[in-house]
């Protein structure tokens, strides 16, 4: 650390020297030679009369300019525990600040988020602890019709995904959406930052509770791909019609099958060999149609 | 457009000053700045022309302090301990913009500043000998004992400022440290013992 | 691709149309507008807003065409130009409300495209005390009434330096003192933009734009300065000290006498030198007969 120069600063028992206004002047426009230049500087780290008397050689505009950006930078403070960790992989600090803003990754959004997880697994959970012997799973168990419990879960799980992107690009949900318009910020870009931390902020809580609930241990990959599936087929759909509708039109592709299926089969028929290799197939087409229509993909103008 | 410049009208010492940083208040940040950020301004000036890299130290160094208030075990010197940030502030400001550091090169010219005889004699008095054995030496053990005891850098930092070993800069400055102290050994005098403690102090 | 900037008609809009159902928000509106500030006004409903989020690339036009600094607003590339250069002001904005006013105007420093992080703290400490809240930094926005909201408003449109600055209803919940600052404000910009201001308030008008415009029912119904709008009302304003059922307008005034607005006053009453207020309503009446 600082090598010890003088004792306690301002020490009234010896006589004290001061540098002339010329010295200090001198000193403050780089004209004194480096052996003054020490003195002086050693005199400083102890005299606050003398750093005053060098302060107001520094031109005032420049430094109320400084102090302006100090107390704007102190104001705007990292975004978070998370954000070392990012800022590691190379994320720059604009783009986490935008992901800091986008709504799913609200305290009160995560709050909801987890409540409504909670209901749904704590609902299977009873359902199994109540129904001795209903709906457990049989590790390898062919066609098994049983899973009921988990039908809600299932159907839940990749909506609150859905929900979680669908605030990445909701007018309603985003106050100075106008705002988020009329920048110059690349529309897909702010689109898909926002979207992809909307998705990790909404898959986490999901996939969690896939890992508590009463299922099969790949309960939680299984889930993943069907979010997943859903979220991008919003977000195709944005580059045709407008965010509300893609995010029901996506929601509804969801929901339908599932109904049309029945309760009793479709938890099996999700969590199977099918139905994976189907969403796995509805995600790929989807990109590819928000990539190939990429530059219609834009916050939303009002058309 | 007109900044606005608010004059230091804090009564607080700047202990409490960085006790109020470390407990998040402001103003007490505003206040320390207002104290310190003209005289750290022109003190880096004097290592590194560039005033766009010193306004960087400068505002990253108050952004450290936020930081490192909290570990500030107050012996008094925060002018000392604001400095040694400054000092590091500025080394990484400049590594950031060329790569390299780059202290302003020594200059042993002529000063402009014609100093009156009154403050040479005190000059005399102060640093007469210390002074004039410090001219005296070569200036890589100058700058070597400039590096760790002015500006309170460690060998490690002094030896990647200056470009040398760390071996070399602790020699460098055991060396100046023998050669100043037997100038000062010829004739002790209160000042002189006075500067001795500064220049002798090991680390 | 180029936007000539020193064009003289830095910003022109020919044939303008723009309906919601039924209604014609733009119809057929031709307006230009150079450096300087111009006012945009009328009444609500009369298109102000459509025609300014057409100009700040948040609405689409369904007919006519649009140059802002020579840039097309339907080509993408060019939209994203034109947004570089502006600064926008929507009616109503809202703000994430837990956020600080450091943060929010860091965040819209973002969007505008301000990558690096001292720049923006430049920038969003010039606009906080262009504005004069110099220490509102770490207020949150819940927590600012209404007129501290419509400044924080301000100050974001005013980051990056804009050289086009749409404001929508910028005076609103703002006090005198604060809209003669504004428009000091407003004058000392950097770089002398494009500057359009809606109000539907004419003192506003008279008070802040050497230029304005008048919109009733989705056309322009008046360009030109504050004086010559006055001057259409020009002899057509009188007062008395009772009511005159032949008037347009009457309205007692702030010495408790009549003010009146018609077509010709009765011979030999006070006529009055008509304010810009008397023109906007004399021009809002005759829109109205139609």
């Amino acid at each position: 650390m600082m090598q010890p120069l003088f004792g306690a600063p301002e020490p009234s028992s010896r006589t004290y020297w001061h540098p002339g206004a010329d010295v200090l002047s001198g000193y403050a426009e780089g004209a004194v030679d480096e052996i003054g230049r020490w003195s002086v500087e050693t005199h400083l780290q102890s005299c606050s009369a003398c750093r005053a008397a060098v302060s107001a050689h520094v031109d005032r505009a420049r430094l109320a300019r400084n102090r302006a950006v100090v107390l704007a930078m102190t104001a705007t403070p990292d975004v978070g525990v998370l954000s070392r960790a990012a800022s590691r992989c190379g994320i720059p600090d604009h783009v986490l600040r935008l992901m800091a803003a986008t709504p799913s990754l609200r305290r009160s959004w995560l709050l909801a988020v987890v409540g409504v997880l909670t209901v749904v697994t704590g609902e299977a959970v009873l359902a199994r602890d109540l129904w001795p012997g209903g709906g457990r799973v049989v590790a390898g168990g062919a066609g098994r019709p049983g899973l009921t419990e988990l039908a809600p879960f299932l159907l839940v799980g990749p909506l609150l995904a859905l929900a979680g992107v669908a605030a990445a690009f909701l007018p309603v949900l985003d106050p100075s959406y106008r705002l988020a318009v009329a920048a110059p910020i690349s529309g897909v870009r702010l689109l898909l930052i926002r979207s992809l931390s909307a998705l990790l902020g909404a898959l986490m809580p999901v996939v969690c509770a896939a890992v508590v609930m009463p299922g099969p241990s790949w309960l939680p990959v299984a889930v993943l791909l069907p979010s997943l599936a859903v979220c991008a087929i919003a977000l195709a759909a944005l580059t045709t019609v407008g965010p509300t509708t893609a995010v029901i039109a996506a929601g509804a592709a969801w929901v339908a099958p599932l109904v049309w299926l029945g309760v009793t089969r479709f938890p099996a028929e999700v969590i199977q060999g099918d139905g994976q290799i189907l969403s796995a197939l509805v995600l790929i087409v989807a990109t590819l149609v928000m990539y190939l229509r990429r530059d219609r993909l834009e916050m939303g103008l009002v058309r | 457009m007109a900044w606005v410049i608010v004059p230091d009208v804090d009564p607080r010492d700047d202990v409490e000053l960085l006790r109020g940083v470390a407990l998040g208040d402001e103003g007490a940040l505003a206040a320390l700045y207002d104290r310190h950020a003209g005289w750290l301004t022109v003190r880096l000036t004097r290592r590194c022309a560039r005033p766009d890299v010193v306004d960087q130290a400068i505002q990253d160094t108050f952004l450290a302090v936020v930081r490192a208030a909290g570990d500030y075990r107050g012996d008094g010197d925060v002018a000392g301990f604001l400095w040694g940030i400054g000092v590091r502030r500025l080394i990484d400001a400049l590594r950031r913009e060329s790569g390299v550091v780059r202290w302003r090169p020594w200059r042993s010219s002529a000063p402009d500043v014609v100093v009156s005889a009154e403050d040479q004699v005190l000059f005399g008095l102060e640093y007469g000998r210390l002074g004039q054995a410090l001219a005296d030496l070569s200036p890589e053990l100058r700058s070597a004992l400039e590096a760790t005891v002015l500006d309170g850098l460690t060998c490690a930092e002094a030896a990647a400022l200056l470009g040398v070993p760390e071996g070399t800069v602790k020699s460098r400055c055991h060396r100046a440290r023998l050669a100043l102290r037997a100038v000062l050994a010829e004739q002790p005098s209160s000042t002189g013992r006075f500067l001795r403690r500064q220049a002798l102090e090991s680390p | 691709m180029t936007g000539n900037t020193h064009d003289a008609a830095a910003v022109r809009v020919e044939g303008l149309s723009r309906r919601y159902g039924d209604v014609r928000a733009l119809d057929a509106v031709d307006v230009t507008l150079d450096r300087g500030i111009t006012g945009l006004l009328g009444p609500n409903g009369a298109g102000k807003t459509t025609l300014l989020s057409i100009l700040a690339t948040v609405n689409e036009p369904d007919a006519g065409l649009v140059s802002v600094f020579g840039l097309n607003p339907r080509d993408r590339s060019e939209r994203v130009e034109i947004r570089r250069r502006l600064g926008f002001l929507p009616q109503e904005l809202g703000y994430h409300r837990h956020f600080t006013v450091a943060a929010f105007l860091d965040y819209v420093a973002i969007l505008k495209e301000i990558v690096d992080r001292r720049r923006r703290a430049e920038e969003v400490a010039r606009v906080l005390a262009a504005v004069g809240m110099e220490r509102f930094g770490r207020r949150r926005i819940r927590t600012l009434s209404g007129g501290y909201r419509q400044r924080l408003a301000i100050a974001q449109a005013l980051l990056g330096s804009p050289q086009l600055l749409i404001l929508d209803e910028p005076t609103a919940g703002l006090d005198t003192e604060q809209r003669l600052r504004f428009r000091e404000l407003l004058s000392n910009q950097p770089g002398d933009p494009v500057v359009v201001l809606s109000t539907h308030q004419a003192d506003d008008v008279a008070a802040i734009c050497p230029r304005v415009v008048v919109m009733l029912e989705g056309r322009i119904a008046f360009t030109g300065t504050p004086a010559a709008l006055a001057d259409r009302a020009d002899g057509h304003v009188w007062i008395a000290d009772e009511r005159d059922e032949r008037a347009y307008v009457s309205w007692r005034d702030s010495e408790n006498r009549w003010r009146h607005i018609g077509e010709r006053p009765p011979g030999g009453r006070d006529i009055v030198t008509p304010s810009v207020e008397d023109g906007y309503l004399l021009l809002c009446h005759a829109a109205d007969a139609r």
